[in-house]
């Protein structure tokens, strides 16, 4: 093949990309903003549920005993329940996490969070978990779920046509010229965003597809399990479990003996250490009721949890987890790449700026496609420019609304969650009615970051005023940074947003360089 | 060490970025001779390989790999925003992190 022809080959295969990237990334763009900035967040996931919940005491003993949560858990069941959870507070989560799973598993799953030393309900709020499930099935159940990998696939079209179409990856690798005109200076941006990144954008995307695989591709698992997804996990895991007797005991083991006999089965590897994660009762008050009690190391990418199982009436060790298999192991490499819960806090920071820095590119791209068409206007200019508001800036606004509306809200409110969500789809609403009805003045962009900064600037004096008289100072005294370090990122957000909103950087008209000899030929990446 | 380890990588970026003949001219006010061109490559990837390795000292390769990258990535980044905003940042930065991340590690 001559070097023409292969030329005009690789043309059309760039240009072919360019309307697929275009339109295949324009089109899921808001739902992919969405679902980045939810997880980005979502890596502060603890550290924002203690400061959503400012009546905690920082870390202290528990006065609780497993035994006495395990029996007022039980207590709270209607019924019978099929299995009870309990996690005691530990220093990322200082406070006591314990729930039932109904005899019906088509009904949720039911959580209280106990104040450690009271043992007392604490209020209720959607707490740092909101992010988390917004992140993963934008509050949709199964269906969200399926929207959500749908996204995703749709994100690892868009990296993969976009490195064909970007012609200099290497040659603009670090440019971005803010002066260059307005399309040229966004398409840096989002190559910037996009090109630098994009082994961790390739890696989250893959990986979160990779979580669900078992409800995206079930048909290995309706063959060979039958569609047991229970049954598969527990065997791919090497867990122990047995059928209800239906026989009724009112004899219980102590679980906090067991915990001490699991600890000392634990200690004896020497490594992984013996902190201890969810423990849980599987037919609690039936004769073949059994304990699971599982270890929490993070020490590592791959969490091995080694349960140890105990016959909850006798007492008696009953099974200790095997080792992964191999191809687990694989599978929950992928998961904890992606869930970034190992390597402690510089992990979680290092993740929050890549995703962010994925939102970038999101919003960068978006900006591309309208400077490109904004001079012709027309209806299509106009609703990109209305989601652009009432996404990028409605859903980060009402993050912040969420975050005073649990400050705000009091404690005595019946279903204060509720009220909760009630101020974050509130706000949002009111900041996409506003972007909807502005969308071509031109000027929503510096309203939504004038309302974002307020609102960030505001939030540690919000803290301040409605957290425990001292708690903040107390925290900082103690060289506890979760909670003034939320805080103090959110206001330097805010600074961000003021400097943007009111004191926008003046562009300067370059100069149009008139080149006589070269001649100027169209990128295929600026086509799109 | 992680901290000298984010410096290194970027000086390691720094120096692959100087080696672009468009961003010397916007930090050094010349275009860099071929040969010098070759020796920032070679020494920006040696830094970077470097960054990495401590990377996986400290954390060993199972998490080091992850984090090395994700340190690299922010490392360019870092670069790539200065370059266009704050470009009089770029190469003090480049001697200010690696130090502090010395500093930190031996104080």
């Amino acid at each position: 093949m001559s070097s023409a022809e292969s030329t005009v080959k690789n043309k059309s295969l760039r240009q072919a990309m360019a309307g697929l990237h275009t339109w295949g990334g324009l089109l899921p763009s808001w739902l992919l903003f969405v679902i980045l900035f939810g997880g980005s967040i979502a890596c502060f996931d603890k550290e924002l549920e203690v400061w959503m919940r400012p009546t905690l005491h920082p870390v202290g003993e528990t006065s609780l005993t497993l035994d006495q949560v395990s029996a007022w858990v039980q207590k709270q069941a209607p019924k019978p329940p099929h299995a009870i959870w309990m996690r005691p507070p530990d220093e990322r989560q200082p406070y006591w996490y314990a729930g039932y799973e109904p005899q019906n598993e088509l009904e949720p799953f039911v959580s209280f969070t106990l104040d450690p030393q009271t043992g007392e309900v604490l209020p209720k709020t959607l707490g740092g978990n909101f992010w988390f499930t917004l992140h993963y099935n934008l509050f949709g159940g199964m269906l969200g779920m399926y929207i959500v990998a749908i996204a995703g696939m749709f994100m690892l079209v868009a990296l993969v046509s976009g490195i064909i179409i970007h012609r200099r990856i290497f040659k603009d690798f670090f440019t971005l010229r803010p002066d260059a005109n307005g399309q040229r200076a966004w398409l840096d941006a989002h190559n910037l965003f996009g090109v630098v990144g994009l082994p961790f954008h390739l890696l989250i995307a893959y990986t979160g597809l990779a979580i669900f695989v078992t409800f995206y591709m079930p048909a290995g698992l309706k063959v060979g399990y039958k569609g047991d997804i229970e049954k598969m996990f527990s065997e791919v895991q090497g867990q122990f479990g047995r059928e209800e007797l239906k026989r009724k005991t009112d004899h219980a083991a102590s679980i906090d003996k067991l915990v001490l006999d699991a600890k000392r089965r634990w200690a004896a590897s020497g490594e992984g250490g013996t902190e201890t994660g969810w423990i849980s009762v599987h037919h609690p008050g039936d004769k073949a009721a059994v304990v699971d009690i599982r270890r929490y190391d993070r020490s590592r990418v791959v969490d091995f949890q080694w349960i140890m199982s105990y016959d909850a009436t006798t007492g008696a060790f009953l099974h200790e987890q095997k080792p992964y298999k191999p191809g687990y192991t694989a599978y929950a490499w992928l998961t904890n790449v992606h869930m970034a819960q190992f390597g402690g806090a510089i992990v979680r920071w290092l993740y929050l700026g890549l995703g962010l820095m994925g939102c970038a590119m999101v919003a960068g791209g978006l900006q591309v496609w309208l400077r490109k068409r904004e001079a012709k206007g027309g209806w299509g200019v106009g609703f990109v420019r209305a989601m652009n508001g009432a996404v990028l800036g409605g859903l980060p606004i009402a993050s912040l609304g969420l975050l005073y509306g649990n400050r705000l809200i009091p404690n005595t409110v019946n279903l204060r969650d509720h009220w909760e969500a009630y101020t974050f789809i509130g706000v949002w609403i009111a900041v996409a009615l506003w972007a909807i009805a502005r969308r071509n003045s031109g000027r929503v962009g510096r309203d939504l970051f004038s309302v974002a900064a307020v609102l960030a600037l505001g939030l540690p004096a919000l803290d301040v005023l409605t957290g425990q008289p001292g708690a903040l100072s107390a925290a900082i005294a103690r060289g506890d940074w979760r909670v003034p370090g939320i805080d103090l990122a959110i206001f330097a957000v805010g600074l961000l947003c003021a400097k943007l909103a009111w004191w926008p950087r003046v562009t300067k008209e370059a100069p149009v360089k008139v080149r006589a000899k070269r001649e100027r030929r169209e990128l295929a990446e600026e086509s799109v | 060490m992680l901290f000298l380890a984010f410096g290194l990588n970027y000086l390691g970026m720094t120096a692959l970025c100087l080696a672009m003949s468009r961003h010397h001219k916007a930090l050094l006010n010349s275009a860099p001779s071929t040969a010098r061109t070759y020796g920032l490559r070679a020494v920006g990837a040696l830094l970077l390989a470097l960054g990495m390795a401590l990377n996986i000292i400290e954390l060993t390769a199972d998490m080091g790999i992850i984090t090395g990258l994700l340190q690299l990535m922010l490392a360019g980044l870092s670069v790539g925003l200065l370059m266009a905003w704050r470009s009089g940042w770029v190469l003090p930065l480049s001697g200010i992190l690696p130090l502090s991340g010395l500093i930190a590690l031996l104080a």
